[in-house]
């Protein structure tokens, strides 16, 4: 072998020591970013007080306003097995995770992050993953079945909120119309107030922590969970209350009424108005077998 | 001839091209001129058909038996020796070889049509007036089954769910059992004050919680 040839292979050995070091080394850098999940990016020009529907079976799904006319979408796919199909028709964009046959809660689950425009209207459905919307004055309406749901600085709205038992958090929604139907999940209002609250729920404890706002109804039904109301003394209220087999205690002064439609029973009723009788707001705590108590919230 | 006898000679015609009458007011009415047309054309079609809806022989027997029983056929006018009713060497029932034999039948036909309407009606408004006078209002009495309402039938729901996990359908089926006990307890406290409003109102928020249910179990979106 004369020593061109021996220096033609140990040229050709490096080369190929070289080419087979970088495809492991892709290959490392490849790996983790599948097990993180596959990013994908989306981005729709809209007008005002679009609409944004996004369906998750599973996964998480958080909105926030955007600058501007534009909505876009960060989505984290878990694996191959589910696809995002997307879709801009006018002004609403659609966004579906897709799952693909073999999918499952884990391979199937899509975490997006989301920006709207502040006024667009969003309908989220997620049956696992948790559902949160902040900082919007667009309608907002949530499902899930055992999706927990936080919604937060909505103004101005309708907020419509339907789970099987996930945890239902709203804070601080003004002149809103809120309506909360969820089976057997705590519902927890805190700084909700507008023209219709609403919260009915089944098994699942209901707790307000506000001062009813001005002339709305506030309306909080439960079949066996508790419902508790703590209000500021400043609140101006009419208030009633009543349980079929339950309890109720009120540790809130009120004026009683000479006139009521319902025969009060003690310890099962109560009913009366606190503060301002013209700026007051109807509240209606209602439940069968479950504790109803309006506490006055102390000053810390 | 005016329009009006031309209709009524129409039925007792075998063949209105032999009435100088009839063609004399078919030259100069329009109206009367298209409804012959359409007969003809019925009529031709009707005869194509005749061979194979010819009834059988019971069937007129039967016929004859019900309107004598009603006293529609008179003796008299049954010739002796046979079942079938005749009148001027005729069978008294229209024979549908005549052209415009079809049009007697028009007469019986709307009075049995108009027998049967009135039978319907008058069951059918007992019934209405039955149930309005037997039933009370369903919110009042709150029996009604849930089945009846919306179809929210409580094996559908189970079946619905029974592919996701174990757990999942018990938590479908917990709330399954809660919800139904909601709706029986706003039952009973809507029986107990059918006037009490905000009980009315419980009962359909609790129904709104079961077709909740069967919506989050239906959605959609599960796998």
């Amino acid at each position: 072998m004369s020593g061109r040839t021996i220096e033609l292979v140990v040229v050709g050995a490096m080369l190929a020591g070289t080419l087979i070091a970088q495809t492991q080394i892709a290959q490392t850098q490849i790996a983790p970013t599948q097990a993180a999940g596959t990013h994908k990016d989306y981005r729709f020009n809209v007008g005002p007080k679009a609409g944004v529907s996004v369906n998750n079976p599973y996964g998480s799904i958080s909105v926030k306003p955007s600058t501007g006319n534009v909505v876009v979408i960060n989505a984290v796919l878990a694996s191959d097995k589910v696809e995002v199909d997307n879709n801009l028709a006018g002004n609403r964009v659609d966004i579906q995770s897709h799952l693909l046959p073999g999918a499952d809660a884990q391979s199937g689950r899509v975490d997006y992050e989301i920006l709207v425009p502040a006024d667009a209207s969003i309908t989220l459905h997620s049956t696992t993953g948790s559902l949160r919307a902040e900082k919007l004055h667009g309608d907002v309406t949530l499902e899930g079945a055992a999706a927990s749901v936080d919604v937060r600085d909505i103004s101005r709205a309708h907020v419509h909120v339907k789970t099987l038992n996930g945890p239902v958090t709203i804070t601080n929604v003004q002149d809103g119309h809120v309506e909360v139907d969820s089976l057997s999940g705590e519902v927890t209002l805190n700084s909700v107030t507008g023209p219709l609250v609403q919260v009915i729920s089944t098994s699942g404890g209901i707790h307000y922590i506000g001062d009813f706002g001005d002339r709305g109804e506030y309306r909080l039904t439960s079949h066996s969970g508790d419902i508790e109301a703590t209000v500021p003394e400043t609140t101006s209220a009419d208030v009633s209350a009543r349980t079929v087999r339950g309890e109720v205690h009120d540790d809130v002064p009120l004026l009683p009424k000479t006139h009521t439609w319902f025969p009060i029973t003690q310890g099962r009723t109560f009913t009366g108005t606190m503060g301002q009788t013209t700026m007051s707001s109807t509240v209606v705590l209602r439940s069968f077998s479950g504790k109803i108590h309006l506490r006055k919230r102390t000053s810390k | 001839m005016n329009c009006v006898e031309l209709q009524a000679s129409l039925a007792e015609t075998e063949d209105s091209s032999n009435s100088e009458q009839q063609q004399a007011h078919l030259k100069t009415c329009r109206e009367c001129s298209a409804l012959v047309a359409e007969l003809n054309l019925i009529a031709a079609t009707a005869i194509e058909l005749r061979a194979a809806d010819e009834p059988s022989p019971r069937v007129w027997n039967s016929i004859e038996i019900a309107l004598r029983q009603e006293g529609l056929i008179r003796e008299g006018l049954i010739r002796e020796g046979t079942t079938r009713p005749a009148r001027a060497g005729r069978s008294l029932l229209p024979s549908f070889s005549s052209r415009w034999a079809w049009a007697r039948w028009a007469l019986p036909v709307a009075a049995a049509l108009l027998i049967a309407v009135g039978v319907y009606v008058r069951q059918h408004s007992l019934v209405v007036q039955l149930t309005r006078d037997t039933a009370p209002p369903a919110t009042v009495s709150g029996d009604v089954s849930d089945a009846a309402v919306a179809g929210l039938n409580d094996d559908d729901l189970l079946q619905e769910v029974a592919q996701l996990s174990p757990a999942a359908q018990a938590q479908y089926a917990d709330n399954l059992r809660h919800v139904n006990a909601y709706i029986q307890d706003a039952k009973s406290v809507v029986a107990a004050d059918p006037n009490d409003e905000e009980a009315r109102r419980s009962l359909m928020e609790a129904y709104q919680e079961k077709a909740m249910l069967f919506e989050l179990a239906m959605d959609r979106s599960l796998p």
